[in-house]
């Protein structure tokens, strides 16, 4: 039970502290006050205990699917503000961030979401057990642990980041964003698909002999690049596109800034 | 701002926590597959028991219900033997080795064997749930005190990271509480390897720039004395050429005032550099600010009676620890400024008492005031209200607030200036600091 609740409290962790790391030491260059973390902690923990008490009505929604389409709304919700955050940080470059609160929001609304939703299924798995005195010590022990390593990874990656050079750590970040959004996306397809309204056919491989989705590196992965060890066609089509998208998006946003030389005619 | 102190300190809490935690989980994890082996070695000598169990003639008898649970088959399939909370389905497979089964609502762990000697299938099975528990207990004590330690771990490296950077904030203390003149070198004995290359550069930067400090203070010394020799040889001939000239022309008046006035700019300027707190030797002493006040209006008395105006001084006694020269200068310049633009016939009240911040010197007078969006201004140095076309027509170089200002901070004084609410004029209030040791911090301005 220990190693089961390591497992599904690192998991969520860890994907909202490294987007939390890499949107905190993009921040710094930017000068932005972390007020923005503040706000985003605070409106994801209520919406997660908010979310998690009303989890059983949400969940028989839309004939019993409720749940994985409010998780896949969450999810794309994510996506759709990253997207905004790279391309105004690709405008942005290394210059303080100033005269506007669209950034610092669309940072809020980003970790809002992911914490509302990562937080809703730790609150959910740890409530499950709270009767249960049998297994209560390991699965405290095991999400503590949980939780004290996927934050310890986003502190220590955090430090990562800054000790780079600026112009680089801004470079690492948005593509690290553009990955992790894309493979929030792809988690959101495997949602839609749980819930049969995407309907695909078997996984296009099978890699978890190599890294197993539920070994460290295996999480590491699954919150860095959004690692399925076994995704369908439909899943991999929708990576890659979102992945596209991302990349547009900070394409545009360099181009807006002046560092992509665009052909005179 | 970056904090050393907390970046070393969550930098390596997150480091131990993590290796601890990972180490723990891992530790737990092969302490389980330890645990399962020995659980299942005990299964195996359950069978074995089993196996040496004689049945009952009768073909299906219960035997008492348990934890474990466990079905005896003939050779050709037919039940001989089961504990009570089996059915009379197998409860696995008839092939050797362990397996996973789900039956009466648990999950299990059976091994099933063939007994050669009676040809017979004996399975045996126990409640997963029940095995986990129990290893979990037994791995948990052992993990536990990688955990709890934690909490030790970060008050150790808590009070370990801040003696380490205690040298570094006593550094900055003995920096921070250096006097604005004070340029000697630093004490700090025996600093650590990594601090020596600061501490040295610091002393190294303080002596250029106390070279320079001297170096600029003999330049000044030298410079009011070339500047003054000259301008009073000048004033000597005009002197002269008014001998000469009994009936003076308008350009003799006019030179006899500019050198006045610059011999006035000059003292000024020589002033302002003087009472710079950075550079003013202060000699700080008790001083009876209601009998210096009195003693510079007796000395200025005559300047204001021939403008036909009046002064009077209010208050009463009181002691503030400052330097004579220097508040005689904030005094006189506050007195004269009042005077001088302030129309004939005005009158100059000045005022010491105690306020609720502090001791209070207050000078106000009748004249103009001055607009309140050129109050800030006022301290600025050759900043004059109205410019050279000030109203008042009176000579001036825009410096004696400035002196006063200098004078103010010297003194951690606090100056607020404020045109009068019940009439013309101006009221300028020095707020000293009832103990010098003490300087206030003014949320506001606050008169007296």
């Amino acid at each position: 039970m220990l190693v089961n609740s390591v497992i599904i409290v690192l998991r969520e962790v860890l994907e909202a502290t490294l987007m939390i790391s890499v949107l905190l030491a993009v921040s710094r260059p930017l000068q932005l006050a972390s007020r923005w973390l503040a706000a985003g902690l605070a409106l994801g923990l209520v919406g997660a205990a908010a979310y998690g008490y009303f989890l059983g009505p949400v969940s028989n929604l839309f004939d019993g699917v409720g749940q994985e389409l409010v998780n896949a709304l969450l999810q794309f919700g994510t996506y759709a503000a990253l997207l905004l955050i790279v391309f105004l940080i690709a405008r942005q470059g290394s210059q303080p961030y100033r005269n506007s609160r669209v950034l610092p929001t669309a940072m809020s609304t980003a970790i809002a979401l992911a914490a509302a939703r990562e937080g809703s299924e730790i609150l959910v798995f740890v409530t499950g057990f709270l009767h249960m005195d049998n297994f209560m010590p390991s699965v405290g022990l095991g999400s503590f642990a949980g939780a004290a390593i996927g934050c310890s990874i986003g502190v220590l990656f955090y430090y990562f980041l800054l000790a780079m050079p600026v112009r680089r750590t801004l470079r690492i970040a948005l593509a690290l964003l553009a990955l992790a959004a894309a493979g929030m996306s792809a988690q959101a397809t495997r949602l839609l698909i749980q819930a049969d309204w995407i309907s695909v056919a078997g996984p296009l491989w099978d890699s978890s002999g190599f890294i197993a989705e539920d070994s460290l590196p295996g999480q590491l992965l699954y919150a860095l690049v959004g690692y399925e060890a076994t995704p369908s066609a439909t899943e991999a089509l929708v990576y890659t596109a979102s992945i596209a998208l991302m990349a547009l998006s900070i394409f545009l946003g360099f181009r807006a800034a002046g560092q992509v030389p665009t052909r005179v005619q | 701002m970056t904090s050393i102190r907390t970046y070393l300190i969550v930098a390596l809490l997150s480091t131990v926590a993590l290796g601890n935690f990972v180490a723990a989980v891992y530790g737990y994890r092969s302490s389980m597959i330890e645990a399962e082996a020995l659980l299942d070695s005990q299964l195996n000598d359950a069978v074995s028991l089993i196996a040496t169990m004689r049945t009952v003639s009768t073909p299906l008898v219960d035997a008492p219900s348990s934890l474990m649970a466990f079905q005896i088959w003939s050779a050709d399939g037919k039940l001989i033997q089961r504990s009570a909370n089996t059915s009379d389905a197998p409860i696995t497979v008839f092939e050797d080795g362990y397996r996973d089964e789900n039956f009466e609502g648990f999950r299990w762990r059976v091994l099933s064997r063939f007994d050669q000697q009676q040809q017979r299938w004996l399975l045996v099975g126990e409640r997963i749930d029940i095995r986990t528990q129990l290893a979990d207990k037994v791995i948990l004590h052992a993990v536990m005190p990688i955990v709890a330690s934690l909490p030790l771990v970060a008050l150790v490296v808590w009070l370990v990271v801040g003696n380490g950077l205690s040298l570094v904030r006593k550094l900055a203390q003995e920096l921070g509480g250096k006097r604005a003149d004070d340029l000697s070198r630093l004490t700090t004995s025996n600093p650590p390897v990594e601090l020596a290359p600061v501490v040295d550069a610091i002393n190294d930067l303080l002596r250029r720039l106390q070279e320079s400090v001297l170096r600029e203070r003999r330049f000044s010394a030298d410079a009011a004395h070339e500047l003054r020799t000259p301008l009073s040889a000048i004033k000597v001939h005009i002197h002269n050429l008014r001998n000469e000239y009994p009936d003076e022309t308008d350009a003799l008046r006019t030179l006899d005032r500019d050198i006045n006035r610059l011999s006035h700019l000059i003292e000024q300027i020589m002033l302002l550099y003087r009472t710079t707190p950075e550079s003013y030797q202060a000699n700080m002493q008790e001083v009876d600010l209601h009998a210096l006040a009195q003693s510079v209006i007796g000395d200025l008395y005559a300047d204001i009676d021939a403008r036909q105006q009046s002064i009077s001084l209010t208050g009463s006694a009181q002691t503030v620890t400052g330097d004579r020269d220097s508040l005689i200068i904030l005094l006189s310049n506050l007195i004269l400024n009042a005077s001088k633009y302030s129309a004939e016939g005005a009158s100059i009240t000045v005022h010491v008492d105690r306020a609720e911040l502090g001791i209070c010197l207050s000078v106000a007078d009748t004249g103009p005031g001055i607009p309140l969006a050129e109050i800030s201004r006022v301290f600025d140095r050759f900043y004059r209200v109205g410019g050279d076309r000030h109203s008042s027509a009176a000579d001036g170089c825009g410096l004696g607030l400035s002196i006063v200002k200098h004078i103010g901070d010297l003194h951690h004084a606090n100056i607020v200036i404020e045109n009068n609410a019940d009439g013309p004029g101006l009221t300028v209030s020095v707020i000293f600091p009832a103990d010098f040791q003490s300087p206030l911090i003014f949320t506001r301005h606050s008169a007296c």
